[in-house]
């Protein structure tokens, strides 16, 4: 039998997964047939007609130290200033080109400081490994800010 | 004595898709009547404990499949009971109370609508706008996991409160939006803390196509931060009348 499984919705933007009828991952049938529908007492008595049932733990966890750890993970391989971020790559660049040049206007400098104290530690980490030869011009940049 | 697996009910007059395969060695599905109600049934499996992943899609796929057809109230899985117990102790003792919701539910099904975010972009989200989260991850990214235990849970707790914080307010948009298409709604609590909603609408089946566009349009709405997934129709899973006596 056909379902109306792969129908797309009108406008076929095809925004939005379609499942079920027979179609649906384990996971969503666990979700949506565990624990609903409907019980009668009659059905207490399954035990008495030998039959077991195999436990399937459904149980979700909401929060736990597992949880928090996988979401401080995944946040801390994000790099800000990498792609993306509203403006700070443009600011982070202007920080390394403009200490050097010696160009940047008081407004940036000021916007310049802000961002550089806020990720400055882990930074100069990374860029000390990544890229040894800009060290020198990294220094001078701070020193001018200092 | 032999066990019955029953996987809902239907009115009397209601004609079974031909192709269902049920769980039982047999894979048959029929039904038995009685008065005005019929149990959809089949054979169980005589050797092993119901609860495979089989037993399950099975049951669904045969619950489902018969929705889209014909009014269903699906039976908690697993539903087993003796041959004489389905007319003597279900179908009979209950017929009123069966026929009632099955008369409530007819031209009506279920559709489940659930969301994940897309992770990176909403952490991001998080990272630029949350400014306790911001610092707490520049000071901790590049130190050693090990020293850093605490801040980490830390950072992964604030993360996630912020995260449900936005998404409670996206679900609660999304229900807004889709109500007006559901002659009911069950929201319920989405499972992990970057699931954007877990929501079931029962819909008229003359209005499912007007749901699933307007379901569309979410999608629309919300494509790149978030993937909308709609399953259905379905049995009224959420919807059993009286469900809620038990």
């Amino acid at each position: 039998m056909t379902v109306a499984t792969q129908r797309q919705g009108g406008g076929g933007g095809g925004y939005v997964d379609r499942g079920g009828g027979g179609s649906s991952s384990l996971a969503d049938v666990v979700e949506l047939i565990l624990d609903r529908g409907l019980v009668i007492d009659v059905f207490v008595r399954v035990s008495l007609v030998g039959i077991e049932i195999l436990t399937v733990d459904a149980r979700i966890v909401v929060a736990s130290v597992d949880t928090y750890l996988r979401f401080a993970e995944a946040t801390n391989r994000l790099d800000l200033y990498a792609k993306g971020g509203k403006d700070l790559p443009g600011l982070v660049e202007g920080m390394t080109e403009g200490g050097a040049r010696g160009k940047t206007s008081g407004a940036l400098d000021a916007a310049v400081d802000k961002v550089g104290d806020m990720l400055s530690s882990g930074r100069e980490e990374r860029e000390r490994e990544e890229a040894p030869r800009r060290r020198p011009r990294q220094t001078r940049a701070r020193e001018r800010e200092e | 004595m032999t066990a019955v697996y029953v996987y809902g009910l239907v009115g009397a007059d209601a004609q079974l898709p031909e192709d269902l395969t049920g769980l039982g060695p047999s894979g048959k599905v029929s039904t038995v009547v009685h008065g005005d109600v019929a149990a959809i049934i089949g054979d169980v499996p005589p050797d092993r404990p119901l609860g495979t992943r089989d037993d399950l899609l099975a049951h669904e796929a045969v619950v489902d499949t018969v929705a889209v057809r014909t009014a269903v109230l699906p039976m908690r899985f697993p539903a087993v009971v003796e041959e004489d117990g389905v007319v003597d102790e279900l179908l009979a003792p209950h017929h009123d109370r069966f026929v009632a919701a099955l008369s409530e539910l007819a031209g009506r099904v279920q559709y489940t609508l659930k969301g994940r975010y897309e992770q990176d972009v909403v952490l991001r989200e998080v990272l630029q706008e949350n400014p306790e989260v911001q610092q707490l991850q520049a000071e901790i990214r590049d130190l050693p996991e090990d020293a850093t235990y605490h801040q980490r849970l830390r950072l992964g707790e604030l993360v996630v409160g912020d995260l449900e914080e936005r998404r409670d307010a996206e679900a609660e948009q999304l229900v807004q939006q889709l109500e007006p298409f559901a002659v009911g709604v069950v929201v319920h609590n989405p499972g992990q803390p970057d699931d954007v909603v877990n929501a079931a609408f029962l819909v008229e089946q003359e209005r499912a196509q007007e749901f699933e566009d307007a379901v569309e349009q979410q999608g629309e709405r919300l494509h790149g931060r978030a993937r909308l997934r709609l399953l259905g129709p379905l049995a009224p899973y959420d919807f059993v009348p009286g469900d809620e006596e038990q």
